[in-house]
Order: structure tokens, then sequence, then C-alpha cells
């Protein structure tokens, strides 16, 4: 295989003096899709959140270009690069595109890229007719459509979804893998947590199952 | 005494022709206690969100202590900026006792514990998600700070009612740091309070009146503003 973009060593994560993470190590690849399951509770969110940058572990490491780095110090230069979407999306108060370009004002785009950036991500994601619409008034899989646009937009080199394919129909769920297979052969590396793990073969190239705060 | 009704006439009659003083004192009112929560308002959001998302020791401790201001009563708020600024007190050089800038600096003092508390449980409420959102999206620290405070902000806003509606009702520190000087710091509650002690009724009804329309409006609104916010979550 290919080198690793990032490698997570040693990662602890204690809450309430229970160990959720007991020295997991992970290295994510690009343009390759991870599959993290186990049963409810087991830390997958945690593990997630831990790599995005969104919890702070007790223990971690990172390494990336050669050299190793504590977690507190590498995680905000290396966390814009990668973007964690919830299980259940959170859709800011505004409309559809709106939330579609939150990231963008972040990076140096201007206006008018910006604008053309927007209009054809949500081509893209069909969602041209909604795009107008209060985020918050849509249904659940369509929310979760605009959450996922909102962070492809952004061209992460690292994404993580966690239960993505939770509330959706099948017809859904075989789009969301024909893109997410898409954005894998544009190199983009990606973990997938689920219970369900047959619904997304051909995408999954490692498995792991997280299971008394290790992973096999 | 004049009868009731006929001082209740005079009253309705100064609100409605527009007498001069009386809205100069009402006036007088507004633009202090504006300017007291305008400064008030970002400072305490501020403080109230690092409560709430900060790691710090000493995070319960400060809690409690914005808990037990609230309980302050004004005269010790009016007494303890009187002390400071008196001509002997510590910031006395600065020559600000019996002003505008004083009673403005003492409501400060009233309504940041207010805010600082209520915006507490607001932004407390607010959903973790997003502020997760935000980062994960790239947002700058204070970006993130914006996009949280803008999710909860018809219960900020409501916060911010309150706090308002607090300082304009207030009577000590208007009083003993403002002096009740009439065009300079005479306010509606001041002068309510000293002009009926003179048997001056009619301006002190026509005042009162402005301040329970005042009451009536600030309730409204924020029922309404507190509905939203229950919407929206
Ligand atoms: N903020 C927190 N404080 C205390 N305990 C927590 C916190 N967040 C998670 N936990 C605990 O950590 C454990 C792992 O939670 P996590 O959400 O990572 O599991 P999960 O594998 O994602 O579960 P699920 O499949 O239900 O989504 C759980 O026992 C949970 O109760
Ligand atoms: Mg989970």
């Amino acid at each position: 295989m290919s080198e690793p973009l990032l490698v997570f060593r040693g990662i602890e994560k204690t809450f309430a003096e229970t160990n959720i993470l007991r020295n997991v190590d992970i290295s994510l690849y690009p343009g390759k899709c991870i599959l993290l399951s186990g049963n409810n509770g087991s830390g997958k969110t945690t593990l997630l959140k831990i790599i995005a940058g969104l919890e702070t572990p007790s223990r971690a490491e990172i390494e990336f270009s050669g050299k190793s780095h504590s977690w507190k110090s590498a995680i905000r230069s290396i966390r814009r690069e990668i973007i964690y979407l919830h299980q259940q999306p959170y859709l800011l108060s505004g409309t559809v595109e709106s939330n579609v370009s939150y990231g963008l004002r972040f990076t140096h785009l201007n206006r008018k890229q910006l604008r053309e950036s927007v209009k054809e991500a949500l081509e893209w994601a069909g969602l041209a007719d909604v795009a107008k619409q209060q985020a918050k008034t849509l249904s659940g899989g369509v929310q979760q459509r605009v959450a996922f646009t909102r962070a492809w937009i952004l061209k992460p080199k690292v994404l993580l979804l966690d239960e993505p394919m939770a509330n959706m129909d099948i017809e859904s769920r075989e789009q969301a893998c024909d893109l997410l297979k898409r954005m894998k052969s544009e190199g983009m590396s990606i973990v997938i947590t689920s219970h369900d793990t047959n619904i997304i073969d051909g995408l999954i190239d490692i498995h792991f199952s997280l299971s008394d705060g290790k992973l096999d | 005494m004049e009868g009731m009704l006929f001082t209740t006439q005079k009253a309705l009659h100064l609100l409605v022709t527009g007498d001069p003083e009386l809205w100069s004192i009402v006036m007088l009112s507004f633009s202090v206690s504006l300017k007291a929560i305008i400064l008030t308002t970002p400072p305490a959001m501020l403080v109230a969100y690092s409560l709430v998302n900060g790691n710090f020791p000493g995070i319960r401790i400060i809690l409690a202590v914005f808990n037990s201001l609230l309980s302050v009563p004004t005269v010790v708020i009016g007494l303890f900026l009187y002390v400071m600024l008196t001509r002997q007190g510590p910031f006395g050089d600065l020559r600000l006792l019996f002003s505008q800038t004083a009673m403005v600096i003492g409501q400060i003092l009233l309504c940041f514990p207010i805010l600082v508390a209520l915006g507490y449980a607001t932004i407390n409420a607010a959903d973790r998600r997003v502020r997760e959102t935000a980062i994960t999206l790239g947002a700058p620290w204070w970006f993130t700070i914006l996009t949280v405070l803008y999710e909860v902000r018809f219960g900020l806003l409501a916060a911010v009612l309150t706090g308002f509606g607090r300082i304009i009702s207030e009577v000590g520190i208007s009083m003993m740091v403002g002096g009740n000087i009439l065009g300079y710091t005479r306010n509606i509650t001041t002068a309510i309070a000293l002009e009926t002690s003179k048997g001056e009724f009619a301006q002190g009804i026509a005042l009162g009146i402005v301040l329970l329309v005042l009451a009536f409006v600030l309730t409204t609104f924020l029922t309404y503003v507190q509905g939203k916010q229950e919407m929206s979550t």
C-alpha cells in the first residue's frame, strides 16, 4: 500500500474512569475507505471525533510527513483537512445554500468563485430545487444530503462519516455509495462507521472492529 | 392635595401634549440604559460562552459568583460605586460622581451578572453539534462563537430584554451616583421617587405610566421571543 496520509498512534480516552479507547492505532491512506464497526457504545463516535479534533484524547500521537507530533500540537494544523459528519447532522439556521457555502467563507475563494462552486455542488447533489428553502424544515434524508454536500464542497483530504446510511432509503444508499467511490478515486481518505457491513461492499478496503477499546 | 381624578387628568395631559420636561426625563432614562446594555452585551456573551465551552479551572466557582451577584441590591451597588467615585475615593480624580457616565457604569455592574447568568443558561442549552459543525467546517474560533450565538439568538435576545427591563426600572444606583439633577441625571425612576415626595404627583403618575407601558411592551416581546427560541430548538 502507498504511504499513509496520517497515522494516529496510542489513542487513549477515558470518560469518568472508564477506558473507552485503549492504545488504538489507526492509519489513514489516500484513496482508501475504512469501515469501523462495533457495538453501541464501543467508542466509534469518540474515535472519529478525536481524529477530527473535536474531542480531546487522554493521550495520542499523530504521524505525518515522516514526523511524530503530540495530538495537541498537531491537531490544529491538520484539522482543516479533516471533516467529521455527525450521525444526525445539524443544519444551521438559514437556507440550504447558506449551509452548503458555510465552510467556503474560510477558504481563499472570491465571491464569484464561491457562488459558482455552490451552484455546481447543489446541482451535483440534486439540491438545486431546495436551495432557497430553510434547511431545518427538510426531511431527515435530505438534511443528510445537505450535510454531505456541505462537507464535500470543501474537498477535505479525510472524510469521517458517522453512520451515514442510517437515515437513507435503498436508492439514496446506492447513490451515496457511488458518490463515496468517486471521492475515493479522487484520492480522499474515508472512514465510515456502521453496524451493517454488507451494504457498502465494494467500497470498503479495510475493515476494523472496535471492542473493549481495541481495534481488530 | 388636589383630587385624584384631577391629578390623573393632569398626568395624561403632560403625556399627550408632549411636555418637554417629562419627555426629556424619559429620553434620558433610555439613553443611559441603552448605553449600558449595548456596552454590556458583547463582553457578557463572551464570558457566558467561555464558561460553557472553556476548560479552565474554577469555572464552577466563577458561575457561583455570578449567580450570587444577581441578588446584590441596587443600593449596595450604588454605595460601592459612590465610594469609588467620591472625591476622596480611588477614582475621585475622574470627577464622575453625579454624572450620566456614573449611572451607565452602575447599570453595567447591575446587568452584567444578569446577562452572564441568562446567557450561560441559553448557550449551555445550545446543541453541542453546532460548535462541532462550525469547527469541522473550518471556522476560526471567533466565527465559531458567532455561529453558536446566532443559533440561540432568540434566547440571547430574551436575556438582553430582561437585563434592559431591570436597569431601566432601577432606582438605587441612579439616585446615589446620578443625584437626580434636572436635565442632567434625572431619569424616570429618580423623578418619580423625589418629585412625589415634594407633592408633585402629576409628573410622577405620567412617568409611572410610561414605565408600566414599557414593562408591558417588554414582557410581550419577551414572551414572543422565547416562543421563537423554543420553536427553533
Ligand atoms: N461526553 C461524554 N461523557 C461521558 N461519557 C461519554 C461521553 N461521550 C461518550 N461517552 C461514553 O463513551 C462510550 C462510547 O461512546 P460512543 O458514542 O463513542 O460510542 P459509539 O460506538 O459511537 O456508539 P453508537 O453505535 O451507539 O453510536 C459510551 O459508553 C458513552 O456513554
Ligand atoms: Mg456513535
